[in-house]
């Protein structure tokens, strides 16, 4: 099926399947780039990792590389990393700090807010600076999450974010001091699979039992009573906050503190208990330490992985890569963050208890989906889904709300009309 | 987890070499080539019995200055997470490795230090080629470094550091639930 305008895009996505030219077709890919990657916020990084003046990242948006770079005003921008003279990329380091960028090709200077300030040999170019700086991208930080436009026109980032404000506000206050440092570096993870296979899979209850069934079998952990049991016994929930947010709610599995962590004992880590109590009163502080962190995908590009933070960035059709760091905590002990750290080296990455599997599954289906596969079933629970009066949809954990959530969103932005 | 104690790469001088014997030499290089084809050929069980109880398998993010307790690695695994690592694998649902890579590696340069009287610091370089038979049946290449810390204890050698430095270690990596 040819895919050359933007209504094609609204037959291949139904209300309970999607076409599976969805997951192979590069044109679609293109129109993906432009309407989901260039033309609305995506995330860029945290805060914490560009902690002084001059810190830089350097990021993939789309296909775009950028800079994220803290300002000498303390704000932090996203710039093209491309000069603007000859296209030369100017910072191949994934980080580093620098005073200004300078291009390696022809010396051409900029200040760290992409500004041109200097051009060697200025007696042979007559044009203003002013008309060459990198492109500066329109970007906003929600408790220190950055996110970047390339669409300077679109709507404020809180509202994208919309009803799932919360979920970042839930990973954030895992920290008695309400902030996370993303400090720890990222490891890198290829997928020989389209990019959205990662969010549906993130956000999947359905799977759990048996793409992971080598790690239930091996490991008792948390996900036993959260997404392991029968039907009728799993509490947990799939939830869709709207714009294409997604959640796998297992707070309502956990009984005693610290499960999501993996602990067992949580007196173990009772100074962390007592910094929680401290901070957020007896109430909040119970509530938090007991639900733990969210499961949830921020439209299009970011996982709030419970301990994790996680970016999907398309390659092609046909590749794609996750990156993620452990979400380690501000203002806590030491142990807390060792064992966020060893957490997260169990669950994501190659090497991983469950991600391995994970990705070879999405490869399989990249495999069986190459040419002529037709409708792909999404309609899991829709005879069950409940709507709250805020327009929130919650399920059982294996139905397929959250799917339907993420292609419901992806449909109206990618028929939307040009703004 | 107790980061291992590294040495800096300073100790390639000849002065750190505490004398090790030609057959000592020649005993080591045959228990890296075990190690090497018992891992390729996923004979998990019989891996496990070449790995000290203190062991240590960890896949930093390349051969950088990367501290365990600071840093995210690809693996870092004390014995206990080994050992599940490897229940894991003989489960036989591990999808990642079913059916197992077919690899073969190729070990060289390998240098010998000894620390103590009976533990020794090896360092060698590798290249594995891994066909992913549980997914695209495309040749995968895992170029990287090796510091093997060994033990003699009964007649034998034991690991109880594995530390694999890949050469691309930071960047993209695909599916690696085999032992590297």
């Amino acid at each position: 099926m040819g895919i050359h305008r933007e209504e094609d895009v609204a037959q291949l996505i139904r209300e309970d399947s999607v076409h599976g030219s969805l997951y192979t077709n590069d044109k679609l890919f293109e129109l993906e780039m432009e309407k989901i990657f260039y033309g609305g916020w995506v995330f860029v990084g945290h805060d914490s990792e560009v902690p002084a003046i001059g810190d830089f990242q350097r990021r993939t948006l789309g296909r775009e590389e950028v800079l994220m770079i803290r300002q000498r005003d303390q704000s932090v921008a996203v710039v093209s990393n491309r000069c603007a003279h000859r296209g030369n990329l100017m910072r191949i380091e994934y980080s580093g700090r620098a005073k200004y960028l300078t291009c390696t090709y022809h010396g051409w200077v900029y200040d760290l807010g992409g500004n041109l300030v200097d051009v060697p040999y200025p007696g042979g170019f007559t044009k203003p600076k002013s008309d060459l700086g990198l492109n500066s991208l329109r970007t906003e930080e929600y408790r220190g999450f950055i996110f970047a436009t390339f669409a300077p026109e679109i709507e404020p980032l809180e509202a994208h974010l919309g009803k799932a404000k919360i979920l970042i506000d839930r990973a954030c206050e895992m920290s008695p001091t309400g902030k996370i440092k993303l400090t720890a570096g990222w490891v890198k993870q290829r997928f020989d699979a389209n990019w959205k296979m990662l969010p549906e899979n993130d956000t999947d209850g359905y799977h759990v039992n048996f793409t992971h069934s080598s790690f239930a079998r091996v490991i008792d952990s948390q996900y036993d009573a959260a997404a392991l049991g029968s039907e009728e016994s799993l509490v947990s929930q799939t939830i869709d906050w709207g714009k294409g947010h997604a959640e796998l709610d297992f707070s309502r599995t956990y009984k005693s503190y610290l499960l999501w962590l993996g602990v067992k004992n949580p007196e173990r880590y009772a100074e962390y208990l007592r910094l929680m109590k401290e901070q957020y009163g007896e109430d909040k502080g119970d509530q938090i330490l007991r639900n733990g962190p969210p499961h949830a995908t921020i439209f299009p590009n970011l996982f709030l992985g419970e301990m994790n933070i996680v970016i999907f960035l398309p390659v092609s059709t046909n590749v794609c890569v996750q990156w993620h760091t452990p979400m380690l905590l501000d203002g806590v002990p030491d142990d807390v963050n060792q064992r966020i750290l060893r957490q997260s080296e169990a669950a994501l990455g190659p090497s991983a208890f469950l991600l391995a599997d994970d990705s070879v599954i999405s490869e399989r289906q990249q495999i069986a989906l190459r040419d002529r596969a037709d409708w792909l079933d999404i309609s899991r629970g829709l005879n069950r889904s409940e709507i709250d009066a805020d327009g929130v949809t919650t399920g059982h954990i294996t139905d397929e709300v959250t799917n339907r959530g993420f292609w419901n969103h992806y449909k109206a932005v990618m028929t939307a009309e040009p703004t | 987890m107790n980061t291992p104690h590294l040495e800096s790469a300073s100790e390639t001088t000849p002065s750190a070499h505490i004398q090790t014997s030609p057959e000592e030499y020649q005993r080591i290089c045959e228990f890296l080539y075990r190690e090497a084809r018992l891992a390729d050929e996923s004979k998990y069980t019989e891996w496990e019995t070449l790995v000290d109880d203190d062991m240590v398998y960890w896949v930093p993010r390349g051969a950088g200055d990367f501290d365990m307790n600071r840093h995210v690695s690809i693996t870092a695994d004390n014995r206990a997470r080994l050992r599940t690592r490897i229940a894991q694998l003989m489960t036989g649902e591990r999808h990642s490795q079913t059916p197992v890579s077919n690899m073969r590696r190729l070990i060289s340069n390998v240098e010998v230090f000894k620390t103590a009287p009976n533990e020794y610091r090896v360092l060698s370089n590798f290249v594995l080629y891994e066909l992913r038979m549980a997914s695209t049946r495309t040749i995968e290449i895992w170029p990287g470094r090796v510091e093997h810390h060994l033990r003699w204890v009964n007649n034998d050698y034991k690991m109880f550091l594995k530390k694999v430095m890949l050469i691309h270690g930071d960047e993209p990596l695909p599916s690696l639930a085999f032992l590297i």
